[in-house]
């Protein structure tokens, strides 16, 4: 993470706050057809990866969500990936 | 009049000129009951993520509509009688976008081996 200055008071974890990808000015729509960003936001095996982790806000979560659900309805994306995916999946 | 976007798939073993019709089919649907087509695009010929009633593989079409919400209901009727769609989904939108889809620029960028075709009929096509 860079050198960054040495806190006076020992913090138990990073604390850069991570902005939401989805609220900036020039942010990615949301969509269901767009698979290559919503691969993103799935691990390995094809589950959505809590919003804790990817930093993403409540409401951009909530919309996320909805458009993997319609993209696996919709058989764009695998409801579950087995192992041998070809490995292309987000490294969490 | 609220916009839809409908998007489905049809069964691997139909030949293009069958989708063809079949998009045409629904499309007159829609314009009988007083929607307008704005757009209409073939994915072609995918691999689907998963097996659905043993096919690997299916057309994918896209449709967007301007229309009343009972000519999008007439049409989702005729989509699940019609056997060679497997799946269907329709979504409302809030503004319809004229260029083309992710899945167009996705295809078109990068040239994978997936047979494509692209009809983008204009609205005064249409209208």
């Amino acid at each position: 993470m860079g050198v960054t200055d040495a806190p006076t008071v020992r913090r138990p974890f990073f604390r850069r706050k991570k902005t939401c990808p989805f609220s900036g000015s020039n942010a990615p729509k949301i969509d269901w057809k767009n698979t290559r960003l919503l691969s993103r936001y799935i691990s390995e095996r094809g589950k959505m990866i809590p919003s804790r982790i990817t930093a993403v806000s409540q409401k951009k979560q909530r919309e996320l969500a909805k458009a993997i659900k319609n993209a696996r309805y919709m058989a764009l994306m695998p409801y579950v990936s087995n192992e041998i995916d070809t490995g292309r999946g987000s490294r969490r | 009049m609220p916009y839809y976007e409908t998007v489905f798939i049809a069964r691997q073993d139909l030949t293009e000129a069958q989708v063809k019709d079949l998009t045409e089919q629904f499309s007159k649907i829609i314009t009988d009951n007083g929607g307008k087509i704005h757009k209409t695009e073939n994915w072609g010929l995918r691999m689907l993520a998963y097996r659905i009633n043993k096919s690997r593989k299916g057309h994918y079409v896209l449709i967007e509509v301007d229309a009343p919400s009972d000519a999008v209901i007439e049409l989702e009727r005729v989509m699940r009688l019609n056997e060679d769609v497997i799946r269907s989904l329709t979504i409302r939108q809030n503004q319809l976008s004229d260029e083309p889809s992710i899945m167009v620029e996705k295809a078109s960028d990068k040239d994978d081996n997936k047979k494509f075709k692209y009809s983008k009929e204009k609205k005064e096509e249409a209208a």
